[in-house]
């Protein structure tokens, strides 16, 4: 049985990140780079150019004068939101269906990534008051240890999402069954390899994870409630499943209903809006 | 999306919670009422307050359970029950009646407003719980974007810090590349000019070599001359001397040139008579503007000071380059020599030196040019005029020595007039500048050109008994000289270096010691101060040259070096006076004439 690390070897071999995202996303850990640096960088991608432009320029950011070049949209983005923005980019192409399935699809998944990443945001500024950054990051990245194994092991993964949808209480325990390592193990590798936030790492990693409780707010507690929360909006990896939540985190819910309740209530504008600044042209 | 929501809360919250919170909200405002609540599938909503029978609120939702508006329905006791279906709460229905038997029908139709109004302020105060919440929300919201505002303020402090660090860097590795470079130029620059003065050196050095046999040339060039020679003869000598004469006035360009690129040429300052100078480069050129068919005049400023300090010897080289330079390119036509005052101030004199020419002119373009080493107006001058170029540079540069700056006006075919303007200082007295006022002994083609055309004197039957003690070590010159002072009427004897030349002097008494600076075993400088040693002692005795003298015996050094610092070390040395190689013998006859004159007022 392949182990983590070989799949993420294999899946290197096969698909590569941008240069420009790996780059971007040091970059904005990094203390010592300039605005120029992440123009340097971000000018090899049109696309992305286009779109952060685009996105400095959406009413959201309500600048009075149209921002017209690299390192000034930067400034007003933040490196944070313009890494995320990168993330984004990078990963959508990965996230494209090569053949549809019932049980799993890299459709399905993109759209979960997504509300995840949205939500988690969304809880992260709206319950704790925080930016949010990393939970979003961590959103639209966490399952992507799906997309390995759909990539090297489609069949078996086919398998692990039936076995899912037919009320297995865990996928990655499932995963661990029948193809031997799981999606959070791959990630977190992938993450790591990407030399993401450690915050986000973790998060990626422990995501599944039920028996421990992690601060509230922290990355990981945050992408478990927007996880589970897309799960129950039908935004689940797979359509209908939900796991169940960590018991620290229902009781926290419990305390808070009024608050997610009202959060709730805006989600779809988010997720509209959302979609106007990240929806690639070609997708609908 | 509610039912969405309602699904995700299922876990944690009973289903009907809002419809809770309403009740008991109203109930709240109504204490008094009894309130049942029946849920759209008809449950009844858990209430701790004193609930309605159930047959009544049956009773109730059939009568009115289809009015959005609050209504009242009889009951069979006579009572009033009130009832409505509570759209903003999912279309449920509430059932709502006042305990206490003695409120009449009138006074509950007048409490269905009142009723109206609490139901109303209930519901809101459900809707107003939610808005308080997003408020809230709206208030983090706010307050992560003013932290993130915080936080881009400080990303982009943080980022002008960093660029103005980095360039920063940038300017400093810019200064060090710049201070590299400068430091690599310099010593380029350092060696270049190392270089440049070596090869000035080798050219000195070079010169003076060339400079001996030149001298034995030239001495016996004008020797052969004297001889019975056929016409031929006299003519190819003739030939001979003039070619040597001026292979020597190149070889001493050159040695200028040299000396002052090797730094070596200084200027010597001492007070000259202004007019002697003039007259003295105007003389020079007499014969030679007659045979060019020029005009040649000399002016001098009356205003001027009659003696000045300065290097005459050079000023004389310069101007007679400068004369030279115009009779070259003039023929019957005009060269005049001019000194001017330009301003005074105090015993600080301005003077205009210059040459003004009729000849051919130099057309602007080339004006510049002509001061370069090796260069002349047009590259056929040469062929046409002769001359090698260095002269105008040299002058250039010795004026340059001495602060000034040669001018050129010119224009093609009408004429030239080259100046300088230097800043000289009087002279204290006139007196001190009359006695210095005799042409120097110097090595300078100039002089030679100038000491050639004086006649040579002729030589006083007294000087036979005039004996000379040539110290040389080379054969040539040895034997140059001997001829030359023959010919002059002395005795001459000969010794080949400084140690030969001590021992000759204890056997004979000699008038005058010819003394050549370098040579083997005892140089010039040496036996000059052994002699020196030896006049001042009692050995003075055994010495014939020596004993009984007043005055210390004549030496004249022989050096092929005219640089002032040899000329210093010959006086320091002891000796009397100085000439230069070659020997020229119109300097050497007077010389010679001036130790006589000694001699005989001495006798």
């Amino acid at each position: 049985m392949p182990s983590a690390r070989i799949l993420v070897d294999k899946f290197n071999d096969l698909k590569t990140l941008p240069h420009v995202a790996i780059q971007v996303t040091q970059m904005a850990a990094s203390e010592s780079a300039t605005m120029q640096d992440f123009e340097e960088v971000i000018k090899l991608d049109p696309i992305l150019v286009v779109r952060l432009l685009r996105l400095v320029n959406s009413p959201y950011f309500g600048l009075s004068n149209n921002v017209e070049s690299i390192a000034k949209a930067v400034v007003f983005i933040g490196m944070k939101e313009l890494r995320n923005l990168v993330a984004v980019e990078a990963l959508r192409s990965l996230f494209k269906d090569s053949e549809d399935n019932r049980t799993f699809s890299r459709k399905n998944l993109w759209v979960h990534s997504a509300t995840v990443a949205i939500l988690g945001q969304m809880i992260s500024r709206r319950i704790f008051a925080l930016d949010g950054e990393n939970v979003f990051l961590a959103g639209i990245i966490h399952d992507i240890g799906l997309i390995v194994e759909d990539q090297l092991v489609g069949e078996e993964l086919r398998q692990v999402c039936a076995a899912f949808a037919k009320g297995q209480p865990s996928i990655s325990e499932v995963e661990d069954e029948i193809i031997g390592t799981n999606h959070a193990k791959v990630g977190r590798l992938l993450a790591a390899d990407w030399k993401l936030p450690d915050e986000v790492i973790e998060a990626i990693r422990f995501h599944h994870r039920k028996d421990k409780e992690y601060p509230i707010p922290s990355v990981i507690s945050i992408l478990q409630i927007a996880e589970f929360v897309a799960s129950k909006l039908k935004y689940g990896v797979v359509t209908g499943r939900t796991e169940s939540l960590p018991k620290y985190l229902t009781s926290h819910m419990k305390s808070r209903v009024a608050d997610y309740k009202v959060l709730l209530k805006s989600f779809p504008a988010e997720m509209a809006k959302a979609k106007e600044l990240y929806e690639s042209d070609s997708d609908n | 999306m509610s039912n969405l929501i309602d699904d995700i809360f299922e876990d944690f919250v009973e289903g009907d919670e809002d419809l809770r919170d309403f009740h008991s909200a109203l109930s709240e405002i109504l204490p008094n009422a009894s309130i049942t609540l029946l849920a759209v599938d008809g449950t009844k909503v858990a209430s701790p307050l004193q609930p309605i029978a159930d047959e009544i609120v049956a009773h109730c939702k059939e009568q009115l359970g289809a009015s959005s508006e609050l209504a009242s329905c009889p009951l069979d006791d006579g009572q009033l029950i009130f009832g409505k279906r509570l759209d903003e709460l999912g279309g449920c229905f509430l059932c709502l009646c006042v305990s206490g038997q003695d409120v009449g029908k009138a006074v509950h139709q007048q409490l269905l407003p009142l009723y109206q109004n609490s139901i109303n302020y209930a519901l809101l105060q459900c809707t107003h719980r939610d808005a308080v919440i997003d408020n809230e929300q709206i208030n983090r919201r706010i307050e992560v974007l003013t932290t993130n505002h915080a936080k881009l303020l400080d990303d982009n402090h943080k980022q002008f810090l960093l660029i103005q660090q980095k360039e920063h860097e940038y300017a400093k590795k810019l200064e060090s590349e710049i201070a590299r470079q400068t430091r690599e130029l310099r010593e380029t620059n350092v060696r270049l000019e190392e270089a440049s003065r070596l090869k000035s050196e080798f050219l000195a050095n070079m010169s003076h070599e060339l400079r001996t046999p030149m001298n034995a040339i030239i001495g016996f060039g004008g020797l052969l001359i004297e001889t019975e020679l056929t016409e031929e003869q006299q003519e190819f000598t003739e030939t001979i001397r003039k070619a040597a004469a001026g292979l020597l006035v190149l070889i001493n360009d050159i040695l200028d040139l040299a000396k002052i690129e090797a730094g070596k040429l200084d200027i010597d300052e001492e007070p000259f008579c202004l007019d002697g100078l003039g007259k003295s480069v105007e003389a020079m050129f007499r014969s030679q503007a007659l045979e060019k068919g020029n005009k040649l005049s000399y002016r001098l400023d009356p205003a001027l000071p009659h003696s000045i300090i300065g290097d005459e010897n050079r000023l004389r080289q310069i101007m007679v380059n400068l004369v030279g330079n115009a009779m070259k390119f003039t023929e019957n036509g005009e060269v005049t020599i001019f000194v001017d005052l330009v301003s005074q101030a105090a015993d600080k004199w301005s003077i205009k030196f210059g040459v003004s020419d009729t000849g051919i002119g130099i057309p602007p373009e080339r004006q510049k040019a002509i001061f370069e080493k090796f260069t002349q107006a047009d590259g056929s001058t040469t062929r046409k005029f002769g001359g090698t170029g260095l002269g105008l540079s040299i002058t250039n540069q010795l004026v340059g020595l001495m602060g000034g700056a040669v001018e050129l006006e010119s224009e093609a075919g009408k004429g030239s007039v080259f100046s300088f303007v230097l800043d000289l200082t009087e002279a204290a007295t006139a007196a001190s500048a009359a006695g210095k006022n005799v042409d120097q002994v110097g090595g300078n083609g100039a002089n030679l050109s100038f000491a050639q055309q004086k006649p040579a004197k002729e030589i006083t039957k007294e000087a036979a008994d005039f004996c000379v003690l040539v110290v040389e070590d080379n054969l040539v010159n040895q034997r140059l000289a001997a001829l030359l002072l023959k010919k002059a009427g002395c005795k001459t004897d000969l010794a080949g270096d400084g140690l030969q030349a001590l021992e000759k002097i204890q056997d004979k008494f000699y008038d005058l010691i010819l003394m050549d600076v370098q040579m083997p075993n005892m140089d010039g400088h040496t036996a000059t101060r052994e002699i020196r040693k030896i006049e001042n002692s009692a050995e003075k005795e055994k010495y014939k040259s020596l004993a009984g003298r007043e005055n210390g015996i004549a030496i004249v050094g022989l050096t092929a070096h005219a640089r002032k610092e040899d000329e210093q070390r010959c006086y320091e040395a002891g000796m009397d006076g100085f000439l230069t190689k070659p020997i020229v013998r119109a300097t050497l006859v007077s010389l010679l004439e001036e130790m006589k004159t000694q001699k005989k007022n001495h006798v």
